[in-house]
Formats: structure tokens, C-alpha cells, sequence
């Protein structure tokens, strides 16, 4: 498995742990914000704070209040595998 | 510790002597800190940018925040049509976006902790529609109407927003502005006297205490309206 895949991994195994409904399977295009995200926005910003530790431990600094990160192709939130790869994409800028 | 904006002079540096007489940590914020005898960071509130890295250095210093004070602001006092676009510009700046910009960044240092406190500031100017502060009242509205749902944002995570608003305070923020108007201002609050900066330090104890666990998206007005 490439680091990316394992870090992809980890970010939606994250994202399993915060689901109400643990039968759910997360894929690339589970949402996560709007009207069928499977997260209320309480979950969401928890998701964050668990995407902090899990950069702190990597040793990179995720920042999800960038203006960056929030407008390309609108919002990393808008489902696990843009999510992913926004966090995958801010390890590879950090190195 | 206790993130206290507008630090270096009126009712924020108020505030922050009175925290420190009470031995509660304070962080200052100013555009200037040369003159703040305490822990403080120079930091523009209108500036995202600014106010970002200051949310950075607490979060890499590990410090933690029980409490955020939004003290800055500026006030001009004209009538809406002689005020020129670019003060009206920095008061929307400086007070409303200056306080957005502090409560986004700022708070979500306390939602780990899933506990805290925010005190935002308006004014009475809002309540009473007084002429010659359409802009700076805007402003606070501004304000009022962002602490009240923000209020709603952060109470799933047990973090309280409420807002004080004075009437004339005795401090620079009142230059220009004459006894007489003061007067007419202060006889139209319930309780018609000019209150001192430290009434205003007594409300900001009450809302970083427990002792005020119940009250959040609420609009505290000294001297009452």
C-alpha cells in the first residue's frame, strides 16, 4: 500500500468513527457537507479536530481554515475523497 | 489564559488589569504592544491573515484558551452621509469582521476542550438608534446579530457567546464628544449615569465565570435599555 493510500485510509477510517450509523461504508464520494451528508455539522468540526491530531502525529500542521483550502472546487468538505485528498495534498506541501 | 483583543488601551487594557488583579492569565492583542506590560501579540483584528497567526502561535505553545474577549473596536461619530468610504470601510473592518475574524480562528482553540467562554462588544447605540452613529451602530448590530447565532454554533460544544454593550464609557473612544451629548445619551439608559470602565471589567468576570453557565447568545446592556 503507497503512503497515500494508507493516509487516505486513515482519514476515512476518521470519518467511520464520527458516523452515527456504523454500518455505513465511507467511499470517495460519501458526502460530508449539505443536505445527504452522513455528518452533522457538530461531527464535522470533530472530524477536523481528529485530522489535527492525526497531522500533529504525522508531523504537519493541517490547516482547514484556509481560504486555499476552502474554495478549490469549493470545499474539501464536500466528500471523504476531497477531504482526503486535501489533507493528503497539505502533507505533500508541507514536506 | 484568556485572549483579550484591543489590549493596549481603553476598555480592553481595562479588562485585562482587572483579570490580572484577580490572577487569571491574560493574552493581549493590539496593532501595537510596545507599551502592554503583559503576555501580548501584535495583531490586526480586520486582518484574517494576522489574527490566523496568533491562533497558530497559542496553538503551537500549547496554550490553553478558556476565554476570548473581543475588546477592539473604533468608533467615528458622523452623520452616515459625511463619513467618508474609507473610515466607513475600517469601522466595518475593525469591529464586525474584526470580531468574526477572532471568533473563527480563535475558538476553535476551546472546542477541544469542549469549554469556554466569548464576550463580543456592541454598544447602545444599537438599541437607542443614535444619530450620528449609523455606521458605527451598523457595525455593532453587526456584531449582536453574529453572537447571537454564532451562540447557537458553539453550544453543542458547551462554549457560551454573549455580548456587552455599553452605553458612554469613559474612555479615548469618547473623544470629540461633548459632555452635553454624553449627558443626553446617559439620561435615556434605565439606570442614567455614566459607568465607569470597571462595570464594564465586573460584566466580563460574570461571563468568564460558571457562575453565568446559563446565559449564551444574550445581549448585556450597562446601564440597561
Amino acid at each position: 500500500m503507497s503512503v497515500t493510500d494508507s493516509v487516505k485510509t486513515q482519514v476515512f477510517s476518521l470519518i467511520s468513527q464520527l458516523l452515527e450509523n456504523k454500518s455505513l461504508t465511507v467511499t470517495d464520494d460519501m458526502p460530508l457537507v449539505g443536505g445527504e451528508s452522513v455528518l452533522d455539522s457538530m461531527k464535522l468540526v470533530e472530524l477536523c479536530l481528529s485530522l489535527e491530531d492525526k497531522a500533529a502525529e504525522i508531523g504537519f500542521e493541517f490547516d482547514w481554515t484556509s481560504d486555499a483550502a476552502m474554495s478549490r472546487s469549493r470545499s474539501m468538505f464536500r466528500t471523504a475523497g476531497s477531504l482526503a485528498a486535501e489533507f493528503i495534498s497539505q502533507i505533500k506541501a508541507k514536506k | 489564559m484568556i485572549v483579550v483583543t484591543g489590549a493596549s488601551k481603553g476598555l480592553g487594557r481595562a479588562i485585562c488589569e482587572r483579570l490580572i488583579e484577580k490572577n487569571i492569565d491574560v493574552f493581549g492583542l493590539a496593532r501595537n504592544v510596545e507599551d502592554v506590560p503583559f503576555a501580548s501579540m501584535s495583531c490586526d483584528v480586520s486582518s484574517y491573515e494576522s489574527v490566523k497567526l496568533v491562533a497558530q502561535q497559542l496553538k503551537k505553545e500549547g496554550i490553553k484558551v478558556t476565554s476570548l474577549v473581543n475588546a477592539a473596536g473604533i468608533a467615528s461619530m458622523n452623520l452616515a452621509v459625511t463619513t467618508p468610504q474609507s473610515v466607513a470601510q475600517k469601522i466595518i473592518n475593525t469591529n464586525l469582521l474584526g470580531t468574526i475574524f477572532c471568533c473563527q480562528l480563535i475558538a476553535p482553540l476551546m472546542l477541544r476542550n469542549k469549554h469556554g467562554s466569548i464576550i463580543n462588544f456592541s454598544t447602545i447605540a444599537v438599541a437607542l438608534g443614535l444619530k450620528g452613529e449609523s455606521i458605527y451602530a451598523a457595525s455593532k448590530a453587526g456584531v449582536e446579530g453574529f453572537t447571537r447565532s454564532f451562540a447557537r454554533e458553539m453550544a453543542d460544544f458547551n462554549v457560551r457567546v454573549n455580548c456587552i454593550a455599553p452605553g458612554p464609557i469613559d474612555t479615548s473612544l469618547l473623544k470629540g464628544i461633548t459632555a452635553e451629548q454624553i449627558n443626553k445619551i446617559v439620561s435615556q439608559q434605565i439606570i442614567p449615569k455614566q459607568f465607569k470602565p470597571e462595570s464594564v471589567a465586573d460584566l466580563v468576570e460574570l461571563l468568564i465565570d460558571s457562575h453565568s453557565d446559563s446565559l449564551s447568545g444574550q445581549v448585556l446592556h450597562v446601564g440597561g435599555v
